[in-house]
């Protein structure tokens, strides 16, 4: 049934954890007492959440309390303690991590001070003055961008109905066309860079149901591509927003570098968990788009062949 | 609904007592939740020494930075947000699976609670939970089966199945979205339930 209907799955997983509205609830009720496949599948999932909830409670150490005291006091005042510290056998390694977390650190700031340098200085270079607006585009282009997104889920169904769903709204269908190779989707997309701006702004609204998104940015060289792996939406707009190619490449290259070492880094999730923000579990310090993704849907506009985007979509599920 | 927003407030009431640096406030606040918070993390990672240091780290971190607490979700919702985020990350980087210690049990008791399991999995009648929760060797592979699961998909069923979580607390837990948990937890039970039929064989 998993690989048959995944809506129906989480609709009766829904359904046994008192999640649904009154109305899903009737129609679950009335699909399990027609379809002996479905209440036979809701006995398992009821079976399954019985045998995890029996387990029993532990409690926590009864010093939990005074443990947490001391650790506070210690970092308080952690002066008062170095030669204890010193004499620990683990010091020296606790030094070389935190010496590697920092350089890790610094690595990653000059990758990021780079990608941010190639977004936000203007084009015409250091002579002209910080200070004057530039009322001209932000990117001339000079080529045009060819690439492919490879994108995998395990949710193919829901997400190439999201994606048929964004071409369309975003008046895309004309400069769009998807194929079947076996199980895959492939969109192929030669539209303007704006249209391409309004379509990742639909599509990031599902980037969390891919399980992985890589682009492959294309270089002059024939065969020769820049691979950009857990590539997100922005970053995508951002690429494709280099009027050059030189430029393109870079900051693929750039990101690429930035997306590995945040794979990475330890401890990346934690601080965004402190925030109270609301961010990802892994929260990448990401460049911002100098223009919001978002902007007012309007139909394709002519443009001319260099500021063309070609890009090929795959979709494939992710097992 | 009166319950919970009473515990709301206190919660508030104790965070703000907490960060005039009443230390009344702040071990109240440990005492009322340190149980949960190791029951969770222990379930996530099988490890009690972990699961004690872990909880230990969650409380420092959360009154450390209790000033940063910004009220946009509750407190109880923050301290689970920082302890599943340090439990995540020592998972994904530790080697020392939890699981180690029950796969070191004898071949006698794993074959009387693989039986035990066969007939609870065969039977088509809705069985008593409390017989299951006093059925130490079902509970032990249930706990063997979760540790095979993907740490993003055990923590879902372990904050809906054993903390009793709603998807919404459960999205802002993990600051993903409603259908996301939705998915995860579908997929989640899927995998335990194909593990559990592979320990039969």
């Amino acid at each position: 049934m998993k690989e048959e209907n995944p809506n129906i799955e989480e609709l009766l997983n829904s359904f046994i954890d008192g999640e649904l509205t009154e109305r899903h609830r009737t129609e679950v009720e009335r699909l399990i007492s027609h379809d002996a496949r479905a209440a036979q599948r809701l006995r398992e999932l009821q079976k399954c959440k019985m045998l995890v909830s029996s387990l029993p409670r532990a409690e926590a150490p009864a010093e939990m309390l005074e443990r947490i005291r001391a650790s506070l006091e210690r970092e308080t005042v952690p002066d008062q303690q170095p030669e204890r510290f010193n004499e620990r056998r683990g010091a020296r390694h606790l030094l070389a991590r935190r010496v590697l977390t920092a350089a890790a650190m610094i690595g990653l700031t000059a990758v990021l001070g780079a990608v941010i340098y190639t977004i936000v200085v203007p084009e015409s270079g250091p002579g002209m003055p910080i200070a004057v607006e530039d009322s001209r585009p932000v990117d001339r282009v000079e080529s045009a961008f060819y690439g492919r997104l490879e994108l995998k889920t395990s949710n193919l169904v829901a997400v190439d109905a999201s994606i048929n769903r964004a071409i369309e709204e975003n008046g895309l269908s004309d400069y769009a066309s998807e194929r079947r190779q076996g199980d895959k989707g492939v969109y192929t997309l030669s539209c303007s860079r704006e249209s391409l701006r309004l379509l990742l702004g639909d599509l990031e609204g599902i980037w969390e149901r891919f399980d992985s998104a890589t682009l492959f940015v294309e270089t002059n060289q024939f065969g020769e591509q820049v691979v950009v792996d857990t590539v997100t939406a922005e970053q995508i707009g951002a690429i494709v927003n280099q009027g050059t190619l030189t430029k393109r490449i870079e900051l693929s290259e750039d990101f690429a570098a930035l997306n590995d070492m945040a794979g990475l880094l330890p401890g990346r999730n934690i601080l965004a968990a402190i925030d109270d923000t609301g961010g990802d579990l892994i929260t990448i310090p990401k460049p911002r788009l100098t223009r919001p993704i978002k902007a007012t849907k309007a139909p394709a506009p002519q443009v001319k062949d260099e500021e063309m985007v070609h890009l090929t979509i795959v979709l494939a599920g992710s097992e | 609904m009166i319950e919970a927003s009473n515990v709301k407030i206190d919660d508030a009431v104790l965070v703000e007592r907490c960060r005039r640096g009443d230390s009344a406030a702040m071990e109240r606040l440990i005492l009322r939740y340190q149980n949960r918070i190791y029951n969770v993390i222990l379930k996530m990672c099988a490890n009690t020494d972990d699961a004690a240091e872990l909880t230990q780290e969650t409380f420092v971190k959360v009154i450390e930075n209790i000033d940063k607490f910004e009220g946009r979700s509750g407190f109880y919702t923050w301290a689970f947000r920082i302890a599943v985020n340090l439990t995540l990350n020592y998972c994904q980087r530790s080697v020392r699976l939890g699981y180690r210690s029950l796969d070191a049990d004898d071949d006698e008791r794993n074959r009387s609670a693989i039986g035990g399991l066969k007939e609870f999995l065969s039977d088509d009648s809705s069985p008593d939970p409390a017989a299951v929760a006093q059925n130490k060797e079902l509970c032990g592979i249930a706990a063997k089966a979760l540790m095979k699961l993907d740490e993003a998909q055990r923590a879902v069923v372990v904050l809906r199945d054993i903390e009793g979580m709603s998807y919404a607390q459960m999205a802002k837990v993990l600051s993903i979205e409603v259908g996301t948990v939705k998915s995860r937890l579908s997929r989640a039970r899927s995998s335990l339930r194909e593990i559990l039929e592979t320990m039969l064989q």
